[in-house]
């Protein structure tokens, strides 16, 4: 197991800046996913890791070894990729042991390190099939397999569940998690899933056109992006987005929208400001008492049952809202509603330059350390 | 039409379901006397001309004769040669091409400025006719005309300049070199086509397994090009086998028949000798030979496709 740092790394292909310099570091053991829009650099970064291209400015320092020049079976990482890359004409077992057979492990030890991964991946009786015999399913725990009889310094993870059918990869996604408690390995995932990287990551670190845009536990992108993007990339459904003017008068900070006026803690910034209101769904309570000063008239227009609760969608403030309730609502499509954001959820960001306005009065405290 | 044959009234019994049996074959009749006209006509026409005395300049020949013909060949030291020669030239030539073709195809594989024209380049010997690339090579070969015999005498293989083809003890390289110029192509663009098949991220697993250079080639080139090579190979190995071109152009199976392959040899016993029964001879002989190496390219096709 290993610490993984990414210092200043750049990668250009052609004429084509992907990467414009990106500074990560990742403790041993530590399970970090980046995410990010497909485009985003994401796969890059990863492939920068695993040697498989150059990088162009900047280091890769893998236990505190610059590996810039290292060929990828020198960096002793291993790598799940999207399309497993099985070895289609070797067994499940050879393509298990293929890694330790090149590293003149003795055969006993190399049987003992895959019957054990197979063994805990299930897929014990399928040693001597051929990968285009198995599901699926059974493909991506060969894929994982082969990565974990190494016991390498650090597991690369390339969009590994994106060619499984969704109930599928809720189960993988929970093996992958479990995987990583168990042995505690240093893994970079990739995936465009945000929902994977909510559930798997200790850190998330979000990207888009090749840098950075946050990184932090998956509860402190969720409830403090630091961005428009970070915002509107986590959660689903995704976060209400409702343009407005920040003023100001005397003590009382609000936000206009329209005509009306939505009262909230005072932001740094200046009395005037366009602003773009971020709403969760799941901060806007519907059926809110129409005498309530901070209550907001809404037409229902289109209402999604999930089972676990009621997805709202409305006409109001000009624009369309989701509001997301764990009760089984019956409204009829058309019908007015009056609905309630939550004022203590409020996302405010800029709108010139989409980076989040704190609260005046919390600002030292909730900036992440 | 079988809908309405089966509703039209009268139509009952014995004589509908013959019609209806026989709808399938009426569709594939075009196609079948086709091929029963152009194919199987001739070949059984050419195979009975084995079993008769046909000489075209004997206005009294055309009786049959039995077995005598084969019983002649069996005895036909010429014969005996041509198919010796046939199979040095066979597989001096399909492995030539093979060898190079691979080395060229790992190549171009590579991406470096200009890999689209020289792509092209390299199939341009395959669009040359292969008459006139015999042609061409004869007039190579001759040191009056030609730079090759000069070449290979300044660098020490041949011990003075003369014609090669011409020394019966190596006159059967000119054709093969021709053969193999002219054959490099089609190896290269096949294999190529199979490299470009293998999905990059395998080598990038093996790449990250440990597997260099060497270990991939072998452990993951190989055997994704195994079944390719196996069913060119086989394949090649027939055409050429087959195809008299080169030789009769360059050498006409001289000097004194010492370059005649079996299909050569047909072609001057038919068209020099006008012997077209004991040309149908050789000929029948040939495609027998020729079925069963078929018969074995199948059968190992057959167990490349279990395999893998």
């Amino acid at each position: 197991m290993a610490t993984i740092d990414i210092d200043g790394v750049r990668k250009r292909f052609g004429n084509v800046d992907v990467l414009h310099g990106v500074d990560l570091t990742i403790a041993d053991g530590e399970f970090v996913v980046l995410v990010g829009p497909s485009g985003c650099g994401k796969s890059t970064l990863l492939r920068l890791i695993a040697g498989l291209e150059d990088i162009s400015r900047g280091a890769i320092r893998i236990d505190g070894e610059r590996v810039n020049d290292l060929a990828p079976r020198a960096r002793d990482i291993a790598m799940v990729f999207q399309s497993y890359a099985l070895y289609p004409h070797m067994s499940v077992e050879r393509n298990m042991d293929y890694s330790l057979r090149l590293r003149k492990t003795p055969a006993e030890r190399a049987r003992e390190a895959v019957e054990g991964a197979a063994g805990k991946l299930g897929i014990d009786r399928l040693l001597q099939r051929k990968p285009r015999t198995l599901s699926g399913g059974q493909r991506q725990r060969v894929a994982m397999g082969r990565a974990i009889v190494r016991t390498p310094k650090a597991f690369l993870f390339d969009e590994p569940l994106s060619n499984l059918d969704a109930r599928l990869r809720e189960q993988m996604r929970g093996e992958i998690k479990k995987m990583h408690q168990d042995l505690g390995a240093t893994s970079i995932y990739v995936t465009h899933d945000q929902i994977e990287a909510m559930t798997l990551a200790d850190r998330i670190v979000a990207m888009n056109e090749g840098l950075v845009q946050q990184i932090g536990p998956p509860r402190e992108l969720y409830e403090h992006p630091t961005n428009l993007f970070v915002a509107g990339f986590i959660g689903s459904p995704a976060m209400n987005f409702i343009d407005a003017t920040y003023r100001r008068e005397g003590q009382n900070a609000f936000l206009v929208v329209g005509e009306k006026r939505l009262a909230l803690d005072e932001r740094d910034v200046a009395d005037g400001t366009p602003v773009t209101l971020g709403l969760r769904a799941e901060d806007i309570a519907i059926d809110a008492d129409p005498e309530d000063p901070g209550a907001i008239e809404a037409t229902v227009e289109l209402v999604e049952p999930l089972g676990l609760g009621t997805i709202v969608h409305v006409q109001a403030l000009g624009t369309h809202i989701k509001a997301l309730s764990l009760a089984v609502v019956e409204h009829r499509v058309g019908s007015r509603i009056w609905i309630r954001p939550h004022p203590e959820k409020f996302h405010v960001f800029e709108e010139a330059t989409g980076r989040r306005l704190e609260r005046k009065a919390q600002f030292a405290a909730e900036l992440p350390a | 039409m079988s809908v309405q044959a089966e509703r039209r009234p009268g139509w009952h019994g014995t004589r509908r379901r013959f019609a209806l049996r026989m709808e399938p074959y009426f569709y594939a009749s075009p196609a079948l006397i086709f091929i029963v006209a152009v194919m199987l006509v001739p070949l059984a026409i050419g195979l009975s001309y084995a079993f008769r005395d046909i000489t075209l300049l004997n206005p009294f020949s055309g009786g049959f004769v039995g077995v005598q013909h084969f019983v002649d060949l069996w005895h036909d030291s010429d014969f005996w040669q041509a198919l010796g020669n046939t199979v040095t030239w066979t597989v001096a030539s399909v492995s030539l091409q093979f060898f190079l073709g691979l080395v060229l195809a790992l190549r171009l594989y590579r991406p470096f400025p200009g890999r689209g024209l020289v792509q092209a380049l390299v199939f341009v010997p395959w669009a040359v006719p292969m008459f006139l690339s015999g042609l061409n090579f004869a007039w190579l070969f001759n040191p009056v005309i030609g730079p090759l015999p000069h070449w290979l005498y300044a660098v020490g293989i041949l011990s003075s300049p003369e014609n090669i083809l011409s020394d019966p003890a190596i006159a059967i390289w000119g054709p093969i070199v021709a053969n193999v110029w002219w054959g490099v192509p089609f190896f290269a663009i096949t294999l190529l086509a199979a490299l470009q098949s293998i999905p990059p991220e395998i080598y990038e697993a093996a790449e990250i397994d440990g597997a260099g250079t060497w270990r991939r080639f072998a452990d993951i080139t190989v055997p994704f090009l195994a079944p390719t090579i196996a069913i060119t190979v086989l394949l090649r190995a027939v055409w050429i086998a087959n195809a008299p071109d080169l030789i009769v152009a360059m050498t006409g199976g001289g000097p004194a028949d010492s370059t005649q392959i079996v299909a050569s040899y047909i072609f001057t016993q038919a068209f020099k000798g006008l012997d077209f029964g004991y040309a149908s001879a050789v000929a029948t002989v040939l495609l027998m030979l020729l079925l069963v190496y078929a018969l074995i390219v199948l059968m190992i096709r057959q167990s490349l496709l279990k395999a893998s």
